[in-house]
């Protein structure tokens, strides 16, 4: 059983504000109930098969040269830097 | 001027010069603004559609090589960047991002001169399957507006079927376009994994979604396919597909094909009228002279926490990237600690976005991966050994596409359990990587039903040959409005 305190502390830690969305952990919760299903699947022993993806199939490594600035794009930046929030206040 | 035509009619039509793709196109957009103030199908209308489409009328009066889609009018859903326009992904989030490059998909059809109407409507970054949980409002069913169109593709479906384009692209992360397909009775497509590039899709679930073609019919869907699929240096998990020709021999039929019927997807909970409507296609396709037979996929009870307990840990890491310091809207710096305006900007997401990005985070941390995310994938594992495993004896399953009727607006939007089982016949085949078709089947006071084939890994072919073939067998009303 999940508590409410774990899912917020995870809400937190995806950068979203639990005390907006107090409404919303409680369907978060009913649908991790909802998962506990995969307790009775009995695949314990079964392999995580990983589908392989080949290297020779990669782009080349070269510089393709883009035909605008993306940077001006933004809302916020700084010559050839992205501005950002101070870290602290 | 019939809108109502098939993608391959238009070009035929065009070829002979008995239509002009500018007459066409300009029609096909008279119509959006006629009808999609009820059916909110576009969140944005290419201005410049009929201007392109006098361009190609051009270029065929002057005899110059013309590409095979002859100005044909297509829509494609809010998550494929066409440079210079628009790209929401139905968000609030991305409301003013301009996508500054195309998406492979998007270059492939520009060169073969299809024409963009516009952008379509969806649930917010593909999450949800009635489409609302878009943040520009819902679309709504063409076949009776109080209806769900299905989602998360259901602008796709809703503008295939009500006439305001002739195909569409969606995408399919979990029956994203083949259950608004069999909801608003188009055909949808979801490829073999790898079949199509991703790249210009905005990410949700990378490793098990595809871009899909929304079509009126099957051969459309073959002719979409021809277009877009193949190898492409931008997407490392694209495959090669040696050019197949998905068009050619669609008419080949489906004699001695053994076909497995999942008896996973038609128990509890099944309509009565969708239960009527897979035996009636069971029967059809014997008729046509497959061998059906009952199988089982054990797995199939479990596959949708599987589906969700993936997706939202591939969403929680795809979603980190919208901080606003790169995409976003316009929101100041000044006054804001680097963590405080980061949980601010991110209240642009919409409820279900919020969700699902907690459980995206709660599901594979520590402490609780074992019990959630690794099993998920154990399950995802068993099921594709088990489907492989069925595939070695039968070239096709059939089921119906969702096991429900379309239902009204608002019905289960604030029950998400009971939504996650719409999705149990169709996810699947994303989990497992089969290609997958839904097909226009039946109609039960006035709401549509889908019924869903699948074939092996790279048996598209074999798959679009089936879906045409069951098409036939049906006579199917138009739809009213």
């Amino acid at each position: 059983m999940v508590t409410e305190e774990e899912i917020e502390k995870v809400a937190k830690l995806m950068r979203i504000d639990v005390d907006d969305h107090k409404e919303y952990v409680d369907k978060v919760h009913t649908m991790i109930d909802y998962f506990d299903i995969l307790d009775s699947a009995c695949v314990e022993d079964e392999e995580i098969s990983m589908p392989e993806i080949t290297i020779s199939n990669l782009r080349e490594d070269k510089h393709i040269p883009f035909d605008e600035k993306l940077i001006e794009k933004l809302n916020h930046y700084k010559g050839t830097y992205v501005r950002a929030p101070k870290m602290s206040s | 001027m019939n809108l109502k035509i098939s993608a391959l009619d238009y070009i035929q039509e065009v070829k002979t010069g008995n239509i002009s793709a500018e007459d066409f196109v300009a029609k096909t957009i008279e119509r959006i603004q006629n009808v999609d103030d009820k059916l909110n199908a576009f969140l944005s209308v290419n201005e410049k559609s009929v201007d392109q489409a006098r361009e190609i009328d051009k270029k065929i009066k002057s005899g110059k090589k013309v590409g095979d889609c002859f100005g044909m009018p297509i829509s494609i859903k809010d998550n494929m960047c066409i440079k210079d326009s628009k790209t929401t992904c139905a968000s609030k989030m991305l409301e003013d991002f301009v996508a500054p490059y195309d998406a492979t998909v998007i270059s492939k059809l520009k060169q073969q001169d299809a024409i963009f109407v516009g952008k379509v409507n969806m649930d917010e970054f593909a999450m949800g399957l009635t489409t609302e949980f878009s943040a520009y409002g819902p679309s709504r069913n063409p076949w009776n507006i109080d209806y769900v169109p299905g989602g998360s593709s259901g602008g796709s479906a809703v503008s295939v079927s009500a006439f305001e384009c002739v195909a569409s692209l969606g995408s399919d992360t979990g029956g994203s376009v083949r259950n608004p397909a069999s909801f608003c009775s188009t055909v949808g497509y979801k490829p073999t994994y790898g079949l199509i590039s991703r790249y210009g899709l905005i990410s949700y679930a990378n490793s098990i979604e595809q871009i899909g073609p929304l079509t009126r019919t099957v051969k459309d869907a073959a002719f979409m396919l021809n277009l877009v699929a193949g190898l492409d240096p931008n997407d490392n998990t694209t495959i090669d597909n040696k050019n197949e020709d998905y068009l050619s021999g669609i008419e080949s039929g489906i004699v001695g094909k053994k076909i497995g019927i999942i008896k996973e997807m038609m128990g509890d909970g099944i309509d009565p009228a969708v239960l009527s409507a897979i035996k009636d296609a069971i029967s059809k396709l014997e008729s046509l002279g497959a061998v059906c037979e009952e199988i089982s996929l054990d797995m199939v009870k479990y596959s949708v926490a599987a589906y969700y307990t993936i997706t939202a840990t591939e969403a929680g890491s795809n979603l980190g990237r919208y901080d606003n310091l790169r995409y976003g809207y316009d929101f100041p710096l000044e006054g804001y600690e680097f963590n405080s305006y980061i949980s601010k900007a991110r209240r642009k997401f919409g409820p279900e976005v919020i969700r699902r990005m907690i459980i995206g985070g709660f599901v594979p941390s520590a402490g609780h991966a074992g019990k959630y995310f690794s099993k998920a994938l154990k399950v995802k594992s068993k099921l594709t050994k088990e489907i492989n495993e069925v595939f070695k004896k039968f070239d096709l399953l059939v089921a119906p596409t969702v096991p429900i009727l379309p239902f009204k607006l608002g019905e289960k939007i604030d029950d998400p359990v009971s939504l996650f089982l719409v999705d149990i016949n169709t996810v699947t085949a994303n989990l497992t990587g089969k290609p997958s078709i839904s097909v226009p089947f039946a109609n039960s006071n006035g709401l549509p039903i889908g019924i869903q084939l699948m074939a092996d890994s790279l048996n598209d072919k074999l798959l679009l040959q089936a879906g045409h073939a069951l098409e036939q067998t049906v006579t199917l009303p138009e739809v009213p409005i």
